[in-house]
């Protein structure tokens, strides 16, 4: 449908939100009993399935092994009744494997590797249902399960979109919004150190807003990792509770 | 806020159904958007009044189909629901949702918008098996209900639906019933709904005969567009050949088709498939073999012979509509047909064909029961839909204007065929303007005095103007500062951004008129009286808010030293006219009004001051005028003036017998003041300045001029303005002054029009002003009678602000908002150009409509050939200013014979046509019409009951018309003398009439109210033909003709 109102006169978007408003975050860790750590996120709509193994020896050639820090890696996939329309989704294709890229990227800057030279962590994450914002929804959901995983990092990595309608910056995108053929600008950040992991934007901005779209997508960020570590407390009673019994 | 999720059922893109699952949100607070809120609603922009009977919440159906009845400003306390509100997007397109928005944006409308589906408690999620319909409904009932509660019951809440289920479940009202109950007098609305419901009635009862092929589907025309396969453009209609001819033009140039540079032709009422004149529509190219040419032959009235196929030009590109992409259809003036056409056109008496105003518009299909009353009346009617199964549009009747050939009903059709919408200033509005009556005068501000500059004591401010004018927003100084070395030019323009505040009603109100409108009897003004002809005005005698620009010039070589521009105080000591100012420079002995109170000594010393000041002036605007023709600059402007101004009938009745060099004095003067203010606002907000440029005209528009010249024996250089100005300076015959001012004409024909723009949307080599050879150039001279004026005022000061304080305390509008703003100025400036024209067709019909052409002297006239085509000419009359077309050949196939002593008569022969003359043979001989040949005509007035009244002219002889009064009688007094007379006659006409109701009063008020001073400002309407038109309207149809032969030729 074209010539959907993104923004309303009286600032509503189009699910009701207001232009800063993120989605409802609802997340739970260790899912899995057999990985190492493992994570469920929904982000509205968009529901994340993200499980990590290792640190441990590289598997494969040696050659890929590095001798000072561990190697990151990452598979991002998307069921086939994740969207709308029924799809198959071979793995290895060009939109996964970017995706793949972008994830190992965002996590070489905040996991410490250089803790566990010559070995590897794996981190698959599968997106069970694809509203907008596929990326930070895994971002976000591998970080609980690196967390689950215990193993050490900078900070929580927190990823959001923004967008940018009628000079308005909207945080936390959903489908709709990000088909309206806007701006869409994806945010992973390190929110205690302020530092960004990466930035992501194919469409054109005019530089005056740029700013803008930033900052409204730290914002967010910052909204996000709280969210993230209240997940991680609960979680964390809940389990000394356990011990103590 | 909390989650919830909506399941929609989409089409996806191949055409299937998906479900789709939606989040949806919602929360406690949302504004409620009344006055009344007891629980501190954070209500920011319009709120509902809280002193109305009861707040109406109209139901999805209403609104989707009853919007036109929610527009009356009468109803008040609209509550519009969200649902409501989307509903009309998704299923009535963007024009109606558009209007909708801008109801709800329009302060002068109580009505809001309440977010239903985002409150918590007013949501209700679509049940199983719910219908569509039954949901909203449901939804709309529980928004009433909390609003009701919300208020805490402090206005009734009265829900309006048509569905009747409804009704009897949530005892809601229908909008018949609503009307009732609460006792609006509102006949109109009540009419209006009448003629919807019915027309909606009808839509479904429709048979399923196919008239039309169906349109495609809007991706599949997008794609095709895309893809080259279709082409997209505007449809204009042939307004001559209205049933045969249109045509498309492009927009941009998708195709790599080298050959589809010209228009495409759509030939046909089938190829044209329901579109309407200005309708965007997407088009296919028909097989080469298919192709038609375009008509060339003069044709009488509307197109209902078939046109010989000898007449068509050469075979040009045609196609077939197959979908349309936007309609433009706006409100259109219809006459009702006599009551015995009613009864014969159909049984039921129910539908009715009326007749378009606009030629080019198709007969519109109206369901009433009123046929009767308003025979022969003329309504305004809006067009709702056209099937393919029907041969005409359906529509509906909004307004009864009155009966056809009345002064007023066709000043009304006018005004609303031009979309121009001048109702009274509306009290709201009055409210804001200053008081200023005799017990309690105005005055001004302590804090403005100080924060202005003070001119007051220290310059010699007057104004030049026309006798009686009333509106005087411009005034000049000049003294030589002391030393002696620089002479100080000051131009100073009524301070109207003072007074009107952006974004006050006043302003909004401005902004939507855009220009004053200058009609041949009367004018509607752009701003409210007390302003336009009191506080801006910057009278003789009395202190006033002005808007400076001040250049110090060296006083040998008067090259600009410094320039100051911003607010001052003045008080201009002379209004002096400009036969006055012209008799003082001339040195003859005349006494200035101001100084009649003083004695011998003291004014003569006042009278020399002055003369010494007018002297300076004349000097400074001499060099001025001499350095812009150094810079390259063209002749042509200025002595196109003149030649213009004969063209134009009230403003000829202006001109002075002999130009006077003082009118140039001033107009250059503001000339220059425009053009330093563009430089300022240019500087300084290069992406968001309001500037006019004006394009150079295209080569091969000259074409006409060029061939015509050549039939005289000039030659025309074209190649830039000044190799133009020079060429038509020489093309001069002796003989016959007329020739150069026909080929003026032409010349001004082929330029296109000046237009506002702004900075950002133009590359900078664009800015450049064609007709006076300028740079940059705006306007800042008058901004009482028009808003660009305003617009410019306010830029300005935010430009000396910026330059000030290096920041502005409010940003200005974006680049892409002025624009827009740009574009709007334009059209109406287009629009009141369009009216200005043709109520000046309108006086010309009224004035011959009442005289025998055969016996009345005044209706033979002189007129001069200037354009030949296939089955005639298209002659000027000097006299009366007019043009038209001269049949050489009727429709019985006869043609034009001249016997002995020059008188014609039809007789059986052949016409033939050359490039610059055209020849009748018959039996008595041989005759050539060439080019610019004077010959004789009758105008008689060719009565039409549907559309605008048109003249005839029929040759009668083939020798100048000895005409009886003298011919340095100038044109335009006899053309005033024309407009007076009618205005005359009306009044009289009405008076008989109506003579218990003493109308006569009334239409006094009205020329009080309309009409402060009859002249408009000189200056103004020198420079508007000078810059802003260069275009003669009244060859604007011949013209469009033209064009056409032109691109299809070349």
């Amino acid at each position: 449908m074209a010539g959907l109102e993104l923004l309303s006169d009286q600032g509503y978007r189009l699910d009701g939100r207001k232009a800063s408003e993120l989605r409802k975050v609802q997340a739970r860790t260790s899912v899995f009993a057999q990985a190492d750590g493992s994570a469920y996120l929904e982000q509205g709509n968009t529901k994340a399935l993200a499980v990590v193994y290792g640190p441990h020896e590289t598997r494969g050639s040696r050659s890929k092994s590095l001798h000072d820090r561990a190697v990151i890696n990452c598979q991002y996939s998307m069921a086939t009744f994740s969207t709308a329309e029924r799809k198959r989704r071979p793995h290895g294709d060009r939109k996964s494997s970017e995706m793949s890229l972008h994830l190992k990227q965002t996590f070489e800057a905040a996991v410490l590797t250089e803790l566990y030279p010559r070995s590897q962590i794996d981190i698959y994450v599968k997106i069970l249902q694809a509203d907008g914002g596929n990326y930070s929804a895994c971002v976000n959901a591998a970080t609980l399960a690196l967390v689950d995983a215990g193993i050490p990092m900078r900070d929580y990595v927190c990823a959001c979109t923004a967008g940018f309608v009628e000079d308005t910056p909207l945080a936390d995108l959903c489908h709709a919004e990000e088909s309206g053929g806007g701006t869409s600008l994806a945010l992973a950040l390190l929110p205690r150190s302020g530092n960004i992991a990466l930035l992501q934007m194919d469409a054109r901005l005019h530089q005056d807003h740029l700013d803008a779209l930033i900052e409204a997508a730290m914002t967010a960020c910052k909204g996000l990792s709280k969210v993230l570590d209240g997940v991680v407390r609960q979680h964390l009673e809940e389990v000394s509770v356990l011990i103590r019994d | 806020m909390i989650k919830t999720e909506k399941v929609l059922h989409l089409n996806s893109s191949k055409g299937r159904k998906v479900r789709v699952v939606r989040e949806h949100y919602v929360r406690e607070q949302v504004p409620c958007g009344s006055s009344l809120c007891q629980a501190d609603c954070h209500n920011d922009g319009k709120v509902l009044s809280g002193d109305v009977t009861h707040y109406v919440v109209p139901d999805v159906g209403v609104v989707r189909d009853f919007l036109e009845i929610l527009e009356f400003r009468e109803l008040q306390g609209i509550v519009l629901t969200q649902t409501a509100y989307q509903t009309v997007q998704h299923t009535r397109g963007r024009r109606q949702y558009n209007r909708l928005r801008a109801l709800l944006k329009d302060p002068r409308h109580d009505c809001v918008l309440f977010a239903n589906e985002f409150q918590q408690y007013c949501y209700c999620p679509r049940d199983k098996g719910e219908s569509q319909d039954k949901w909203h409904t449901r939804n709309v009932y529980n928004a009433a209900v909390w609003y009701y509660n919300h208020l805490a019951g402090l206005q009734p809440v009265v829900m309006i639906t048509e569905d009747s289920d409804a009704i009897s479940e949530f005892s809601a009202l229908n909008m018949l019933n609503y009307q009732y109950l609460f006792g609006f007098r509102l006949d109109a609305a009540y009419d209006l709904y009448n003629s919807i419901a019915q027309t909606l009635q009808e839509r479904e009862s429709e048979g399923v005969e196919k008239v039309y092929t169906e349109h495609l589907p809007a991706e599949v025309l997008e794609a095709g567009i895309k893809s080259g396969r279709h082409i997209q453009g505007i449809l204009s209609v042939n307004k001559h050949r209205a049933q045969l001819e249109a045509f498309v033009r492009y927009e941009g140039s998708v195709s790599k088709n080298t050959e589809l540079n010209s228009d495409v032709l759509i030939n046909g009422a089938k190829h044209r498939n329901r579109a309407v004149h200005g309708d965007v529509v997407v088009i296919d190219l028909l097989p080469r073999n298919e192709w038609k040419g375009r008509t060339m032959a003069l044709t009488e009235g509307q197109g209902e012979e078939q046109p010989l196929e000898d007449t068509q030009s050469q075979p040009m590109p045609s196609g077939r509509v197959v979908g349309i992409l936007q309609r433009n259809w706006r409100d259109y003036v219809a006459t009702f047909p006599p009551l015995e056409a009613v009864q014969s056109q159909s049984r039921n008496s129910q539908k009715i064909l009326v007749i378009p105003w606009d030629y080019r518009i198709p007969k519109i299909r109206i369901s009433t029961q009123q046929a009767e009353a308003l025979q022969n009346q003329r309504v305004i009617v809006r067009l709702d839909s056209w099937e393919s199964t029907s041969v005409y549009p359906t529509g509906h009747c909004v307004r009864v204007l009155g009966k056809a050939g009345e002064l007023e009903t066709e000043i009304q059709t006018i005004l609303v065929e031009n979309c121009i919408h001048v109702p009274t200033f509306s009290e709201a509005q009055l409210r804001e303007m200053p008081v200023n009556t005799e017990e309690n005068p105005w005055q001004m501000d302590t804090s403005e005095i100080s924060s202005r500059r003070d001119l007051r004591e220290t310059h010699l401010v007057f104004s030049i103007d026309p006798k009686g004018c009333e509106d005087v927003d411009d005034t000049l100084s000049v003294r030589t500062l002391p030393g002696g070395k620089r002479l100080e030019l000051g131009v100073h323009i009524a301070d109207v951004t003072y007074f009107v505040r952006e974004g006050s009603l006043t302003d909004l109100e401005a902004r939507s008129r855009a220009t004053s409108c200058y009609l041949a009897d009367r004018r509607y003004d752009m701003l409210p009286a007390v302003l336009s002809a009191d506080l801006c005005s910057l009278l003789g005698g009395v202190d006033r808010y002005a808007m400076s620009v001040l250049w110090e010039l060296d006083a040998e070589t008067l090259d600009v030293c410094t320039v100051w521009y911003g607010r001052t105080l003045i008080r201009s000591s002379y209004q002096l006219h400009y036969e006055l100012a012209q008799s003082l420079l001339n040195g003859e002995e005349i006494e200035v009004p101001e100084l009649s109170q003083l004695k011998g000594s003291q004014r003569d010393q006042k009278q020399a001051e002055l003369l010494q000041a007018l002297e300076t002036l004349t000097r400074v605007a001499r060099h001025l005028r001499a350095q812009r023709d150094k810079g390259g600059a063209l002749e042509l402007e200025g002595v196109e003036v003149r030649a213009q101004l004969d063209e134009e009938k009230n403003i000829t009745a202006l001109v002075p017998k002999q130009p006077l060099e003082v009118h140039e004095t001033v107009a250059e003067c503001m000339i220059y003041a425009n053009h330093w203010v563009a430089r300022k606002i240019q500087e300084n907000f290069p992406h968001q300045a309001l500037l006019r440029h004006h394009p150079p005209p295209k080569q091969e528009f000259f074409n006409h001029l060029i061939g015509s010249a050549k039939a005289r024996g000039f030659s025309i250089d074209t190649r830039s303005n000044r190799a133009l100005a020079d060429s038509l300076e020489q093309a001069v015959d002796p003989q016959d002054p007329l020739v150069n001012k026909l080929m003026r004409m032409m010349a001004t024909q082929a330029m296109s029009n000046a237009l506002y723009f702004s900075t950002g949307a133009c590359p900078e080599e664009q800015y450049y002003h064609y007709g006076l050879a300028l740079d940059r150039y705006t306007h800042f001279t008058s901004p009482i009678r028009r808003y660009a004026d305003v617009l410019v005022h306010r830029l300005l000061m935010a430009a000396i602000q910026l330059e000030e304080k290096g920041s502005l305390s409010k940003p200005f509008a974006s680049n892409k908002e002025l624009e827009e703003l740009a574009q709007h100025i334009n059209n109406k400036n287009r629009a009141a150009q369009h009216a200005q024209k043709q109520s000046t067709e309108l006086f010309q019909c009224l004035y011959f409509r009442d005289k025998d052409s055969h016996t009345d002297e005044r209706c033979v006239a002189d007129a001069v050939i200037y354009a030949v085509r296939t089955n005639g000419f298209l002659a000027f009359v000097p006299q009366y200013g007019l043009k038209g077309a001269v049949y050489l050949k009727n429709r019985e196939g006869q043609v034009v014979s001249v016997d002995g002593d020059g008188r014609c008569e039809w007789k059986a022969g052949i016409l033939q046509r050359y490039p610059d003359r055209i020849s009748t043979c018959t039996s008595t001989g041989t005759h050539i019409f060439d080019l610019f040949d004077h010959v004789t005509v009758r105008i008689s007035v060719e009565p039409s009951r549907c559309h605008a009244d048109s003249l005839c002219l029929e040759l009668i002889s083939n020798k100048p018309h000895c005409a009886v009064q003298p011919e340095s009688q100038p044109a335009g007094r006899g053309r005033s003398e024309l407009v007076q007379e009618v205005v005359r006659w009306a009044e009289e006409a009405s008076l008989q009439a109506e003579e218990e109701r003493g109308r006569k009063s009334k239409l006094s008020r009205e020329e009080k109210q309309f009409r402060q001073s009859r002249t408009p400002n000189l200056y103004v309407l020198l420079q508007e033909i000078s810059e802003l038109a260069l275009l003669d309207l009244s060859v604007c149809q011949i013209r469009n003709t033209e064009e056409q032969t032109c691109t299809a030729s070349s």
